[in-house]
């Protein structure tokens, strides 16, 4: 992989990122939960581009983040890439799997609950990350 | 009282006791006659309930006693007279007041949701259906409620007394209520006709009978003719009204404020329902069936002799009763079933009273007032029970055996936009609404003609609106029609005698009669038009005007003109039955079932319905009838066309997240091990 596509990877993972959380959170936040309408329809459409996004920086970041590893990332980059990457799974699982008819409304409602939580945690984690990349002036 | 006049004539002015007699003596009298008087009232008159209870589950047999209006237990005359002839067991109709109310409290259950609406104690709560005053001839159905819910009328709105709502509708009503007055003025043409009529007591056996033998075709007729003292004796198969002239002609040929006629008809009475105790055997139940439910709130979605597609509700399928849900207690406030009734909910002095009565029976030492309170507290309390018996209580609790909420793969929104009924309720929507026929509305469970499609009036259903709590629910839904005046902005409804005197409304000719009993149709505009005309020539109270199917017909500079009109507003009131079995549900066969391009939730069509020609008639589709946005629903239909794909991408990616996770994970317990063995090797 070459610096270009990680920092594309990573710019798709971000711009989808801010705009579900601004669409999702901006709604929890602010809004009247739970999202409904053009807001959920322009959520749901932009999600498959941060999954997307999320398992391409999954390939292309990975390796430089590996502990023990000569990197221009500090430890704490490092750290709050795999929480990206964590918590990236839990979101989009948790956004997906309620589409499927495993679950009940106990267990849907659970989902819902850990989708929201968790987008407030990768938000977070990615809102702390962008900075510490800025100063390193990271090429993966 | 002679004997009491006697013990006391010795103290009479005369003998001589001045002013000791007149001061004290003859007040004492009056103090002990009254007294007396009181006592012979209460021991005479007094309708309260005795208090005997067997509170068993075992029904108690009803083997019992009749009583007349007058109290008097009903003893047929034997079959021979005195002089040996044969004797008809004739006597007075049985009262249900004094005959169940000798152990059944009647006031308080006459304070019961069936009975209570014209007294206007009772929240109006969620609307319901409403009575229909339908005329074919005039092509009238106005929706009446004594509840006061929006888009209905009341009786008194439309000049319609407590008597005539009565001989419209007492063939679905169970009595009490407007019915039976509480004071009846002689002075009254039409109340004071009750002295002769008798009073429409509420009649249990309507509700409770089991024994399948209650007729109701002979009280429709009894009511008919306003035998209404009469009916409930002649439902009950106890015997026959025995005269040839019924108590609404001898009330015809009675002029008000005038000495009622003694001799009122009697009932021929059917001796083998007597015992030789003079007991009459009633078989009764608390719970009661299904079918007497039935016969005033059938809601028949398969018309005509495709009944026989018609399945049930599931849950009288599964053997439950309608009461298991709709339960009351004696106050017979029987639970509706809606969520948030509880907050309709009016406690009513009469439960207050009942409650405190076993407040006190259980704790001796409590005062009158602190019983009080701490009964309206326990009733107050008890309103969440209520919530209980809803759907979602019952299935959320398991109780009565019910299958526990699952819903696997339905996004918990789908409960805080919509109702259990909106999927679950009443017949499968289509691309139209399908019209129904009610027991209130079309009289069924009343022998006649056989009722077609287009039978006035015409209710559809469902049509998904959204209720006060903002939830999409299913709805039967009936257009106004009626002629009224207009003066300035206030619509006055004329009643159908009305209309008849003076329309020149097209009269059916005999064939069209034999082969169109309930004159279905439509009315063209030249009809319409020409009925307008001869309203407006023959009265200057207002505008005549002709409401059908959502619009206003009125004659503009000499010409027909019809627009769409508040008036015309369709009146819907929430269904919940017949519930379809979850595999029927709405979403079973997936998310499409709803969110499609043409699902009839969002895009089936709606057309206003009148005895009108449907000719550019109002139609809406479903979003606009509950004010959606249709681009909205049609752009979140159509998302589902890349749900799959969505799907595919989103679980891709999280997989190869998940190997990136588990690939990295495993290498570092690796590195991590290696380390650590590496360090043990060292050290040894």
């Amino acid at each position: 992989m070459n610096r270009a596509t990680g920092k594309f990877c990573y710019a798709v993972l971000c711009v989808a990122g801010f705009f579900l959380a601004a669409t999702g959170i901006g709604t929890f936040a602010l809004g009247k939960p739970p999202m409904t309408h053009w807001v959920l329809m322009a959520h749901v459409a932009v999600a498959p581009f941060f999954a997307l996004g999320l398992a391409a920086v999954a390939l292309t970041w990975s390796d430089l983040c590996r502990g023990g590893v000569e990197s221009p990332l500090i430890g704490p980059a490092k750290a709050l890439f795999w929480v990206i990457l964590l918590a990236g799974l839990v979101v989009t699982l948790s956004g997906v799997v309620p589409m499927t008819p495993l679950f009940g409304t106990k267990g849907e409602h659970f989902l819902y609950l850990t989708h929201r939580y968790s987008a407030i945690v990768l938000t977070v984690a990615i809102l702390f990350h962008l900075p510490m990349l800025a100063r390193r002036r990271v090429n993966p | 009282m002679r004997q009491i006049q006697s013990q006391f004539s010795h103290l009479e002015p005369g003998h001589g006791k001045g002013w000791f007699l007149t001061c004290i003596i003859r007040p004492a009298r009056h103090l002990v006659l009254a007294a007396l008087g009181l006592w012979f009232y209460f021991i005479l008159c007094d309708s309260r309930a005795e208090d005997v209870h067997t509170e068993s589950r075992t029904p108690f047999l009803h083997n019992i006693p009749l009583h007349d209006t007058q109290g008097r237990v009903i003893t047929p005359p034997p079959i021979l007279g005195e002089d040996g002839k044969p004797q008809e067991p004739k006597a007075n109709p049985y009262s249900t007041a004094l005959t169940c109310g000798k152990c059944h409290d009647y006031d308080a259950i006459s304070q019961g949701w069936h009975f209570n609406a014209d007294a206007g104690t009772a929240k109006p709560g969620r609307p319901g259906e409403p009575w229909i005053l339908t005329d074919p001839a005039t092509h009238t159905q106005i929706p009446i409620s004594y509840r006061g819910w929006a888009g209905t009328f009341k009786p008194s709105d439309i000049g319609m007394t407590d008597f005539q709502f009565v001989t419209n509708f007492a063939r679905h009503f169970p009595g009490g209520g407007a019915g039976e007055p509480g004071k009846i003025k002689s002075s009254d043409p039409e109340m004071g006709r009750m002295l002769i009529t008798g009073t429409l007591e509420m009649d249990c056996l309507i509700c409770h009978q089991t024994m399948g033998r209650y007729d109701h075709e002979a009280r429709y007729n009894a009511l008919k003719a306003q035998d209404f003292r009469w009916a409930p004796s002649v439902a009950a198969g106890l015997g026959l009204f025995a005269s040839f002239r019924n108590a609404g002609s001898i009330a015809d040929s009675w002029h008000p404020g005038r000495p009622v006629p003694s001799a009122l008809p009697a009932i021929n009475y059917n001796r083998a329902r007597f015992d030789p105790g003079n007991n009459v055997l009633f078989q009764v139940s608390r719970r009661a069936p299904v079918n007497n439910c039935y016969y005033c709130h059938t809601t028949e979605t398969e018309l005509g002799d495709a009944r026989w597609h018609s399945d049930l509700d599931v849950h009288i399928k599964a053997g439950l009763l309608c009461v298991d849900c709709h339960r009351n207690g004696l106050d017979h406030a029987i639970v509706r079933g809606y969520e948030g009734e509880s907050k309709d909910r009016t406690i009513t002095d009469t439960a207050i009273d009942l409650r405190t009565h076993l407040v006190r029976r259980d704790n001796a030492a409590i005062n009158e007032d602190d019983a009080r309170k701490l009964a309206r507290r326990q009733l107050d309390s008890e309103g969440g029970m209520i919530e209980t018996l809803t759907c979602r209580g019952c299935h959320m609790d398991g109780r009565l055996g019910s299958p526990r909420l699952v819903h696997k793969g339905m996004p918990p929104i789908h409960f805080e936009k919509l109702s259990c009924t909106a999927c679950h309720s009443g017949p499968l929507p289509a691309s139209e609404p399908q019209v129904v026929h009610t027991s209130m509305a079309h009289q069924l469970g009343l022998p006649a003609p056989e009722r077609g499609r287009n039978m006035a009036p015409v209710i559809v259903e469902p049509i998904f609106l959204r209720g006060e709590d903002g939830k999409i629910a299913p709805y039967k839904m009936v257009w106004p029609s009626y002629w009224a005046r207009l003066n300035g902005t206030n619509l006055a409804p004329m009643l159908p005698a009305e209309v008849a005197k003076t329309a020149t409304l097209p009269q059916p000719s005999s064939d069209d009669v034999a082969r169109d009993p309930y004159n279905t149709k439509p009315l063209t505009d030249g009809q319409i038009e020409q009925a307008l005309k001869s309203f407006a020539a023959g009265s200057s109270n207002g505008e005549p005007v002709f409401i059908a199917a959502g619009k206003l017909y009125r004659i503009e500079n000499g010409a027909l003109s019809a627009r769409e009109n508040p008036a015309g507003k369709p009146y819907a009131w929430a269904l919940a039955h017949d519930v379809r079995p979850a595999s029927q549900a709405l979403g079973a066969r997936g998310c499409a079932d709803c969110h499609a391009s043409d699902s009839p939730m969002y895009f089936s069509t709606v057309s206003a319905r009148g005895p009108v020609e449907a000719k550019d008639d109002l139609t809406r589709e479903m979003w606009e009838m509950r004010g959606d946005n249709r681009s909205t629903a049609s752009f979140f239909a159509f998302t589902f066309y890349f749900r799959p794909m969505l799907k595919c991408i989103v679980f891709a990616a999280a997989f190869v997240v998940l190997c990136v996770l588990m690939h990295y994970g495993l290498r570092g317990v690796g590195s991590m091990t290696a380390r650590a063995s590496a360090t043990k090797k060292e050290k040894s």
